[in-house]
């Protein structure tokens, strides 16, 4: 009896254990939101790069890829920033990986194409190869930490598109970037604000 | 018959395997945030806080955000190790008992 006893108190000791590790985990911080953020940004540069605005000061298509790209870095960073605070969700340690990946992935794009534009080396069809590129690497990247074969499918879509960019013209190479942009960054994050808002309602219910 | 483990009387608390427990998986959290993930009270969380910090496995840092006290814990690697050993020997206690029982 006292043995049974004890294995009980013991076997709860370890399940408090695996919860807790659970509760750790869950995160409160939203950022599905930013992936749908990032696909209106690539559809916006897109519209600028190939003359869909007007005015003067659209004229610049040069600047397109690193003004849109720095703009929604900045406006991203604010905004996480703002609901870091409120949510007060510690840094787990794949937070930071996830993180880490996208800030090396962000730096990486504006250290590339800035000078690309300002140097007029490489035309639309290597742009979008290098944006969808690097966008590939940083989706398998974050896929395969998180054990989520959505978002690795995502990374083999762009990866697709970067290469067909360089095997076609240029409004089929742009046609490419649209569609995967439309199912990488627009599909793929409505569909994470969905698991997001069901795990955070789950999470309510469960507390 | 091998020798049976003790359990380290600091760490086998509830409230205070929860928190290590927690504080294993993140950098540094805050007292709200563990008082949430736990759901003890103020005074409870406080004292078991206090503890652990005694036994040398939590750091505190108190600090100001926008002219509000922010209360950090970090987990030390004393209390790494001490979490460890005493999931090892959890683990062995559990073989025995179910080998006991049957």
């Amino acid at each position: 009896m006292g043995t049974e006893a004890n294995g009980m108190e013991l076997r709860e000791r370890l399940e408090l254990i695996e919860s807790m590790i659970a509760e750790g985990r869950r995160s409160t911080t939203r950022w599905a939101w930013t992936i749908v953020l990032w696909g209106v940004a690539f559809y916006v540069a897109i519209a600028w790069s190939t003359g869909m605005f007007g005015g003067p000061m659209w004229g610049r298509h040069y600047m397109a890829w690193p003004v849109t790209m720095a703009g929604t870095w900045l406006l991203n960073w604010l905004l996480l920033k703002r609901m870091h605070r409120s949510a007060k969700s510690p840094m787990t340690t794949v937070k930071r990986s996830i993180v880490s990946i996208w800030t090396a992935m962000g730096i990486s794009m504006f250290a590339l194409l800035l000078p690309m534009g300002l140097s007029g080396r490489g035309d639309q069809q290597v742009y979008v190869a290098v944006v969808a590129t690097l966008l590939g690497t940083a989706n398998a990247a974050s896929g395969m930490l998180l054990k989520w074969k959505a978002q690795f499918a995502c990374a083999v879509v762009w990866w697709l598109a970067a290469a067909a960019s360089l095997f076609s013209t240029v409004t089929q190479s742009i046609i490419a970037f649209l569609a995967a942009t439309f199912l990488c960054q627009i599909v793929f994050g409505i569909y994470a604000m969905i698991l997001e808002s069901r795990e955070r309602r789950q999470g309510a219910a469960n507390a | 018959m091998p020798e049976l483990p003790d359990l380290n009387p600091v760490v086998h608390g509830k409230l205070r395997l929860a928190l290590l427990t927690l504080l294993t998986g993140v950098d540094e959290a805050e007292f709200t945030w563990l008082r949430e993930k736990t759901g003890a009270t103020d005074g409870n969380l406080g004292a078991q806080l206090l503890k652990l910090e005694e036994a040398g496995y939590v750091t505190v840092e108190k600090r100001f955000v926008q002219r509000k006290p922010q209360t950090l814990y970090r987990m030390t690697e004393a209390g790494r190790a001490a979490l460890t050993e005493y999931v090892q020997a959890l683990k062995q206690l559990l073989g025995e008992a179910v080998m006991g029982g049957q």
